[in-house]
């Protein structure tokens, strides 16, 4: 079953990632952070979003200030000097809920799963033993966690 | 015709993607009033006339489901119509949703045509040539 989620959160990611941010993305591996040459400490925005049903866990996504800039540059369709860094914060954590809703509406759960509300973490809290996928895009990469309860 | 339109959500960016979509859809010269949660909402809805709410169900403080509750309990502004902007994967918090009175819903991610074919649906036909922004009529969210 976390395989089969884990699945539809890749589509989700290029799907939302395409379609509500024009940005085609690739999968790399699974690495533990402190493989992923992922600087934690250099301007990675952070945030969870907690989810029960059939499954219950919490999805984790990192992105460079860059490259979550971009996103809403493209999302609000405003020049990136105009944006704060709630509008930043704001675009990644609806991304994730975007990504989170459609990934589980894409599995056959026989109970409605409950999504929380997405939550901005701190980014050199996240262990560097946690697992990551890292997503690219052309010129920068984030990296997303599925952990389950 | 132009509208007073409220639109409800937490999320900043996801207020201006709904306006931006709402004037490619043909309401830009209605006037867009923005709340971040339910209570905020009705605040607002005490002091201004309202034609349409727009609003999302995830929220801190009172969520969607709170705000419609109380909106469709209150003589002046249980007729007011109201639109659920959800992700999907919440078939049964639409279903909810809908018993509690409202009109409609659009799930994420969502075209400006959805929008327009919805509201039309709900408020008559707008202006289309008239109310267009001609900046921000090819994308979809």
């Amino acid at each position: 079953m976390k395989t089969m989620l884990m699945t539809a959160i890749k589509t989700s990611i290029s799907e939302v990632m395409e379609t509500m941010f024009f940005l085609p993305v690739e999968f790399g591996r699974e690495l533990a952070l402190a493989q992923s040459r992922i600087d934690k400490y250099n301007f990675y925005f952070a945030c969870q979003l907690t989810f029960t049903g059939d499954l219950s866990g919490h999805l984790i996504i990192m992105a460079p200030k860059s490259l979550v800039a971009e996103m809403a540059e493209n999302f609000m369709g405003e020049t990136k000097e105009l944006l704060t860094d709630e509008h930043l914060s704001g675009t990644l954590m609806e991304m994730l809920n975007m990504v989170c809703g459609n990934a589980l509406s894409k599995t056959n759960s026989q109970v409605p799963f409950e999504m929380g509300i997405p939550e901005m973490i701190n980014a050199s809290e996240v262990s560097e033993n946690e697992v990551f996928i890292i997503v690219e895009t052309t010129e920068s990469k984030m990296a997303i966690a599925l952990k389950m309860d | 015709m132009s509208y007073s339109i409220l639109i409800v959500d937490d999320s900043l960016p996801m207020r201006s993607v709904i306006k931006r979509t709402l004037k490619a859809a043909g309401y830009g010269k209605s006037e867009m009033l923005e709340a971040a949660n339910g209570q905020e909402a009705i605040d607002i809805m005490e002091k201004s006339w309202i034609d349409i709410v727009i609003t999302d169900y995830n929220m801190p403080m009172m969520d969607g489901l709170a705000f419609i509750k109380t909106i469709k309990s209150a003589e002046l502004s249980k007729d007011i119509p109201v639109v659920v902007i959800s992700t999907a994967g919440n078939e049964s918090k639409i279903k909810e949703f809908m018993d509690c009175g409202a009109t409609g819903y659009i799930t994420k991610p969502f075209s400006a045509e959805e929008i327009r074919d919805l509201l039309v649906k709900i408020l008559g036909e707008v202006n289309y040539e008239d109310d267009v922004d001609d900046g921000n009529q090819d994308f979809d969210f």
